[in-house]
Parts: structure tokens; sequence; C-alpha cells
């Protein structure tokens, strides 16, 4: 690909004997969001950790924008299952917390975050503590946080995995809402088929042990994609081919954790 | 509803309050007053001490005591604490003499302090000091050694220096618990004072129960321990509002 803002080459990674996935290669277009889902024990997290600097590969590599990756890095940032937020901090300041580490200055800082607090819906629970406010409340925070930084590349580790059902699919729509006003470069791990053909323009497989690329399937349809997308006969077929692929694979998973 | 049961409790306290001072004042009324002095004579006594202005003395070299072995125990036991926290060998090095003297009852300690350093405020500030920093020091390093990981990754994937982390993320994650070490040595400071005044050079209210003992002085002896005892629901009290103000957000999210 020609513009590609990440690249991941015949990557792999071991912990002690054990190879999670192997020869792992990767694009993502600048504007681009793909998704990665593969069965549970995949590499999917760890390969986003990866991509984001956060764990060494053991064997091959990532760039982002052409350089090779050693540690997190400017203009990168990540939204986590946990939603990681501090608990000591109010929203407000777990929103800062990105722009300070940054270097922001105050006056940027005052400037920012009302505007980021705002764009995920938050205004008005500024002072909150995050045990103060629910869970998908608290993910709104977590994205607001990462997109203060108004990165180039936005790293999504099953971030809508800890809310529940209704909640998940409003903020579904609001991520896409929002990457609509400003596309960037989106890499997004899912266990869930539906998120990933609603949010990727690309769906990565991941399927074997260890694990490595089994499939890209193409999402074509079109952008912005709303509530009306679900009900495309086209969705319906790309949720039914994904899911061809991947639930053969669960299930064999599932039988070998048993064994 | 809630006020009436409210004052149900309050109107309980009160009783079983008065009724023990009821009590103190018959048995100390019905027994020797070698023994036993009544609540009435007590209060007299306490009275007299602090018009003398002898009551004022005696606890301010008392407080004076405690008060300096006690913030010597929190600015050493806490930094501490971070610094076992931080350095694991150091912590391997050094976890059982740790746990050996927090488990020794330091009294034990004061016949060797005192053939080590004598009479005199040094030595007793440092029974002060042994009492009070081990349990801060303790419930630092276990407080910062059960930092969630997510918190140090996010920490990292924010591009975080080392410097950082500590300022945004150690620091106020282990404070709480440091707080609640606060609190114990605030208890256990005072259980050091009185035994350093008692064993040491006499000084301060452990001298005047001493004295009040020795002369026969009931009255005398159960006023300082009242100011004692006073003294200790106080600084609880304090001890269990400190580890409250620093810490909102632990007890909802535990």
């Amino acid at each position: 690909m020609a513009d590609a803002r990440i690249v991941v080459k015949a990557a792999g990674k071991r912990f002690g004997s054990h190879q999670v996935f192997r020869n792992v290669g990767l694009a993502v277009g600048s504007r681009e969001v793909v998704a990665i889902i593969g069965p549970s024990g995949c590499g999917k997290t760890t390969l986003l950790r990866a991509i984001d600097g956060l764990l060494p590969l053991t064997e091959g590599e990532v760039t982002i924008e052409g350089t090779p990756v050693a540690g997190p890095r400017e203009g990168v940032a990540m939204v986590f299952q946990h939603f990681g937020l501090f608990p000591w901090k109010t929203v407000y300041q777990n929103v800062a917390y990105g722009l300070k580490l940054a270097g922001a200055s105050a006056a940027v800082i005052a400037e920012k975050v009302p505007r980021f607090i705002e764009l995920v819906g938050l205004t008005g629970f500024e002072h909150h503590y995050p045990y103060q406010i629910s869970g998908g409340m608290q993910q709104r925070c977590g994205l607001a946080r990462a997109l203060a930084i108004e990165p180039r590349v936005l790293l999504m580790d099953e971030p809508f995995g800890a809310v529940d059902a209704q909640t998940r699919e409003i903020l579904q729509f609001e991520l896409l809402r929002i990457w609509d006003m400003k596309p960037t470069t989106m890499v997004f791990v899912t266990h869930s088929i539906d998120e990933a053909v609603l949010m990727g323009d690309r769906i990565v497989v991941l399927k074997g042990r260890p694990a490595s690329v089994h499939e890209v399937i193409a999402v074509d349809l079109a952008r912005p994609r709303t509530r009306a997308t679900l009900a495309e006969p086209r969705f319906v077929e790309l949720r039914e081919r994904v899911w061809g692929t991947l639930m053969a694979e669960a299930r064999k998973a599932e039988f070998d954790v048993t064994q | 509803m809630r006020t009436a049961r409210r004052w149900l409790e309050a109107g309980t306290v009160a009783a079983s309050l008065a009724l023990g001072a009821v009590v103190w004042e018959v048995a100390g009324r019905l027994t020797s007053g070698a023994f036993w002095a009544p609540l009435s004579t007590t209060l007299a006594s306490l009275g007299t001490l602090a018009a003398s202005g002898a009551l004022v003395r005696y606890a301010a070299s008392s407080l004076q005591l405690y008060a300096t072995g006690l913030a010597l125990g929190i600015a050493v036991g806490a930094p501490f604490g971070l610094l076992l926290a931080r350095l694991p060998w150091l912590r391997v090095a050094l976890e059982d003499y740790i746990m050996m003297l927090y488990a020794t009852p330091m009294v034990a300690l004061i016949p060797f302090i005192l053939s080590m350093l004598g009479f005199g405020f040094t030595p007793k500030v440092l029974v002060v000091f042994l009492f009070a920093v081990f349990p801060v020091l303790y419930n630092t390093v276990e407080g910062a050694r059960s930092i969630r990981p997510e918190l140090v990754e996010v920490a990292h994937a924010f591009r975080s220096s080392e410097w950082q982390l500590w300022r945004d993320v150690m620091i106020p994650y282990t404070l709480p618990f440091a707080m609640t070490g606060v609190r114990q040595a605030i208890a256990r400071g005072l259980v050091g004072m009185v035994a350093a005044e008692f064993f040491l050079s006499p000084s301060g209210l452990g001298q005047m129960i001493m004295l009040g003992s020795q002369n026969f002085d009931t009255a005398n002896m159960l006023a300082a321990i009242l100011v004692i005892v006073v003294l200790g629901v106080l600084l609880m009290d304090f001890g269990r509002w400190v580890e409250r103000r620093f810490a909102p957000w632990r007890r909802a999210s535990e």
C-alpha cells in the first residue's frame, strides 16, 4: 500500500516456549480502519500492544510513518478495554493527562479538554470521579483522553468489550460519528463480528496455533455508517462470511482448551 | 425516621457514658482511696492540676515527644516504603527484618535502647519512632506493590517518563495505603509515648501516672490516665479523618 501509515512485517511473538502468532503482515492506510478479529488467545491484543510499542516483538517489525517502532510514540494513542482511568483523577484531569505528558501548555489544555469532553458527550461530568459514572461514560472519558492528543494513529483494544450491549451499540455509533468528522488511521481489535464489520474498512482474521493472518476481508459498505447500515443486505452477507471463517476456528479453539 | 434513630443512638451513648460515670463514682466511694478515686475527686484533681499549670506542662512535654517521634516515623516510613517497592532487590534483602520488627512488641526493645542510649529526649523519641515507623513502612510497601499493572501500562502508552510515572501514578495510588499506615502509627505512637515515659527518663503524662501511683495519689493518677484516654480518642478520630481525606476514591472503587 502506497500511503500505509502502519506496516507490520513478518511479525511474531513468543512468550517463553509459547508462540502466540507468527508471520503476521499488515498495512493500514492513513484514513483506514482495520478491524482485527480472532478467537480468544490468538494474540490480537498482544499484536496491538506491539504496534503501540508497549511490547517488543520476537520476530519481524512494525513501522509507523516509515520508522520502526521501539516504544510508544508521539501521535499514537490507545483506548483500553479496562478503560485505564486513574481513579484519583476527575474526568477533566483524566482527559488532560495525555496532553500534560505531551507537554501541552496550560492554555492549550484549558482549550482542548472541554472541547473533547463535549465531543464524547460528557459535558457536565468534568468534576466527577470515574467511580461516580457508568462504565459507558468511563469509556467515553478514555476515548476523550486518547482523542485529545489528536493522534494520527488510534489503537482500540476491545474498547467496548467491558460495557453492556445497549451501551456498546450507542458507543459504536458515537465512535463512527467522531471518526467521520476526522478520519484517521485506526486499528480496532474486537471479538464481536458485528462490530468488526461495522467499524472496519478491512477485517483481518487471525487464526491457527500459532496464529497468523488467515484471511483479509474488504468491507465495501459506504460511509458514513449508521444504524441503517446494520439493515443492509451487504452487511448481513459480510457478517455471515466472517462468522463462517471464525466460528469453525472458535469451535476448534474451544475444544483445544478442553483437552 | 432517620432523625428518630439518630436521636435514639445519641441517647443510648449518653446514657451509657452517664452510667459509666456513676459506676466509677460509686466504686470510688466504696473502696479505699489508695486503690480507686471517685470520678468527682479525679475531676477535682484534674482541675487543680490544670489551674496550677502542671497539666499543661506535662501534656506539652508528652506531645512534643509524641509529635517528634510520629513525624520522624512518617517522614522515614513513607519514602523508604516507596523506595522498597521500587527496588525489588532491596526489598528482598530487608523484607524479613521489617517483618520481624513489625511483629516484635516494641516494648521489648526499651531496656536495650536504655542500655544503648541512656536517658534523655533522644532515646524516648527513638521509642515513639520505632512504634510509629513500621505500620507506615509496611502499608506503603504493600500499597505500592499492589499498583494495578494496567495503570502503569496506560502511563507508558502515553509516553510517561519514570519520574512522571511516580508523580502521576505510583505516589497518588500509594497515598491512601500510606495513610492507613499513618492511622495505625498515630495509635501505636501513643503507646510508644507512654511506654517511653514509664521506662526511660520519666516525663510528661507517663510521669504523672507513675508519681500518682507511687504516692498512692489515685485521683492524680486517674486524672492523667483520663487525659491520655481523651487524647487517644481524639487522635484516633483524627487518624480516621486523615485516612478518608486522602482517598475519596478508594472506598468506592474497592
